[in-house]
């Protein structure tokens, strides 16, 4: 591994108790990822594609093989010691936006940072940068019911970077948003890896996400098929 | 710290959510201590009303007297010793001499038991001066209002009694009701005629004799008795009356089971539902990268806030109701009468502190419990599965 790859999985494995029996998710999956990347892992639902994520995210552990994220090795954290690097390392971006929703949109995107202790005049700048780079600034005060759903992904957005990660996965980010609210946050991320060099990996089968991608992993029934760099 | 920050700022910020169920939980304890007040107050009136009316602080019964045993009563009687005696002339004790007998109102015959007990005492609440009067040569008889109902006999009436002598023959007299009066406790109601204990001292031929020996609520000290006189205590004289409770604790009580399965119905589904309904926050939460303590710890410290809101909440509109409740009483339906036990129509629930603070302390433990245990649950959970509101 060399200090620019970021992710590397090497035979990496996931399967699912059901009933009496196991379903593999994921099958023997070697990857590496590096710094800068705005990558996609592509295919269609069921794939293994929010296994794959979750794994590097650190929300779940390999069944066989091993995932290592920033030189750290999933299978072998603790649940603190994972909670740790997903809240210094990485953000998320879900689907369904999965806003906190007693919470204002300053406060969600604020709420990362009230994790890692950090000063409260140091948190207001960078939740107002954040929301500067997503075009929410006006809307800082607002719930997360009173926003479109383009706007909610948007918060969530700045809530993924908002402490500047090192990576952010983004599990189907689109599912729920009508062409011109994708390429919208599409492009502002574009915009966010090319500024801050934040890595992104996406899941996708969405043809909209995959036009913005440089690179493109297939994943069909658990395993890589392709892997294409596209210039 | 920043677990007690953020558990207030949820708790603040959730607005309408949290207020429901801060009502919730604080109508829930309110309902609890009116309800046990209810049954204090019960307890406490009942036990007031038999000390009060019939049993004093305590008797001295005669050793034959038995009063499940009609048979021996007519030979439950012996003179009075003159360490009772003392305390009778200095108002402390009241004799009461019992002779069965069957009386004759509007020619049916009845059996009943003849209370000869003194026009002068001071020991019970009962209107024994009543008896004093006697204008007309019958001998002045005193019954109560259930007496009065099943025998059809009202104030003026006058009716024969007849009793055995000590010859065994039968002898028998005219009393005239002179006043009719009303109790609570049904001992001394049903089947009972009171008349001077002289004369009926009298008519049994005897001189200065009686079966119970009723002292002064609160005497200080309890005479010394004799093998042919036994003290009887609150806890004897009250064992069926507390029987009773205890039954009642065991779960006769339905009603008050009711009551309070709803109040743990509302605790439980305000607290369980809101933090199953949370879980996906949950899992949000703890992929934003916090950790599965502290994710316990905001959801148990939320639920606790929740707790001492209702119980401030319960306590400013709740303790207004419940000492309005305490001063006008709870009227109660004709049928408590038929339980056998002293129930006045009207009850006063009795809130102790100690009965608040425990009420308070089970209320807030339950909360706590039944946030921390779920919130739990779900911790536990990957965060993936908590992420997708997995629940198994
Ligand atoms: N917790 C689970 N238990 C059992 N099977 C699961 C679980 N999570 C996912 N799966 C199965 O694993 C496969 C891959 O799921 P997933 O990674 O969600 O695919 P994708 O995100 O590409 O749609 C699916 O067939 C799914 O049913
Ligand atoms: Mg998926």
């Amino acid at each position: 591994m060399t200090a620019s790859e970021l992710i590397v999985t090497k035979k990496l494995t996931k399967q699912y108790p059901i009933g009496g029996n196991f379903f593999t998710a994921l099958r023997e999956v070697d990857l590496c990822i590096d710094q800068c990347e705005f990558t996609g892992i592509v295919g269609p639902s069921g794939s293994g594609k929010t296994t794959l994520l979750n794994i590097i995210g650190a929300l779940d552990a390999p069944t066989n093989g091993n995932a290592k994220v920033l030189g750290s090795e999933i299978g072998k954290m603790n649940h603190v010691e994972a909670a740790k690097l997903r809240n210094q390392y990485l953000g998320f971006i879900f689907q369904t936006y999965n806003l906190l929703p007693v919470y204002n949109v300053f406060e969600n995107v604020e709420f990362p940072l009230l994790l890692q202790h950090i000063e409260s005049s140091k948190r207001v700048d960078m939740v107002n940068k954040a929301l500067e780079w997503v075009g929410l600034s006006e809307k800082a005060k607002s719930k997360p019911a009173q926003l479109s759903g383009g706007e909610s992904q948007r918060v969530a957005i700045a809530r993924a970077i908002v402490k500047q990660p090192k990576i952010v996965l983004a599990d189907e980010p689109t599912a729920n948003l009508d062409a011109q609210n994708s390429h919208h946050i599409l492009k502002t991320m574009v915009t966010l890896n090319e500024e801050l060099g934040t890595t992104f990996v996406f899941s996708t089968h969405d043809e909209k996400v995959i036009s913005y991608l440089r690179r493109k992993i297939k994943l069909s029934d658990g395993e890589i098929v392709d892997d294409t760099i596209v210039n | 710290m920043l677990t007690w920050n953020l558990a207030f700022k949820n708790v603040t910020k959730a607005g309408l959510r949290t207020w429901l169920n801060v009502f919730i939980l604080s109508f829930a304890f309110v309902l609890i201590i009116w309800t046990d007040g209810m049954y204090d107050g019960m307890s406490k009136q009942v036990i007031g009303d038999m000390v009060d009316n019939s049993i004093g602080g305590g008797q001295f019964w005669q050793s034959n007297y038995d009063p499940f045993d009609p048979f021996s009563l007519d030979d439950s009687h012996a003179e009075i010793p003159g360490n009772f005696q003392n305390l009778i002339n200095t108002g402390k004790a009241t004799p009461k001499l019992i002779r069965s007998c069957a009386m004759f109102p509007n020619g049916r015959v009845q059996s009943a038991l003849l209370n000869g007990i003194d026009p002068e005492q001071n020991i019970l609440n009962f209107p024994s001066s009543a008896l004093k009067e006697n204008g007309n040569g019958f001998i002045p008889a005193l019954i109560g209002g259930r007496m009065a109902k099943n025998t059809g006999l009202t104030i003026g009436d006058i009716v024969t009694v007849r009793w055995r002598n000590v010859n065994g023959t039968f002898d028998a007299a005219d009393v005239e009701i002179v006043n009719i009066f009303n109790t609570n406790v049904q001992a001394i109601d049903n089947g009972q005629l009171y008349i001077p204990l002289a004369k009926l001292q009298d008519m049994m031929e005897v001189s200065n004799e009686a079966t119970i020996i009723t002292l002064q609520k609160g005497i200080e000290t309890i005479p010394a008795g004799s093998p042919s006189w036994q003290f009887k205590d609150h806890a004897y004289l009250l064992k069926d009356f507390y029987d009773y409770l205890d039954r009642k604790t065991v779960g006769s009580n339905i009603m008050y089971a009711i009551l309070l399965g709803m109040a743990l119905l509302a605790i439980f589904d305000t607290q369980v539902l809101a933090i199953f309904r949370r879980r996906k926050e949950m899992g949000t939460m703890m992929a934003l990268g916090m950790t599965r303590g502290r994710v316990i710890r905001l959801f148990t410290l939320e639920g606790t806030m929740h707790g001492l809101l209702a119980i401030v909440l319960g306590a400013i509109y709740g303790i207004p109701i419940l000492i309005w409740s305490a001063s006008v009483g709870i009227g109660m339906p004709d049928t408590v009468d038929q339980t056998g036990l002293s129930l006045s129509t009207t009850l006063y629930p009795v809130y102790g502190v100690g009965l608040f603070f425990s009420t308070s302390l089970i209320l807030f433990i339950t909360v706590v419990i039944v946030s921390f245990l779920p919130t739990r649950k779900i911790a536990k959970l990957n965060p993936t599965d908590a992420l997708r509101g997995k629940m198994s």
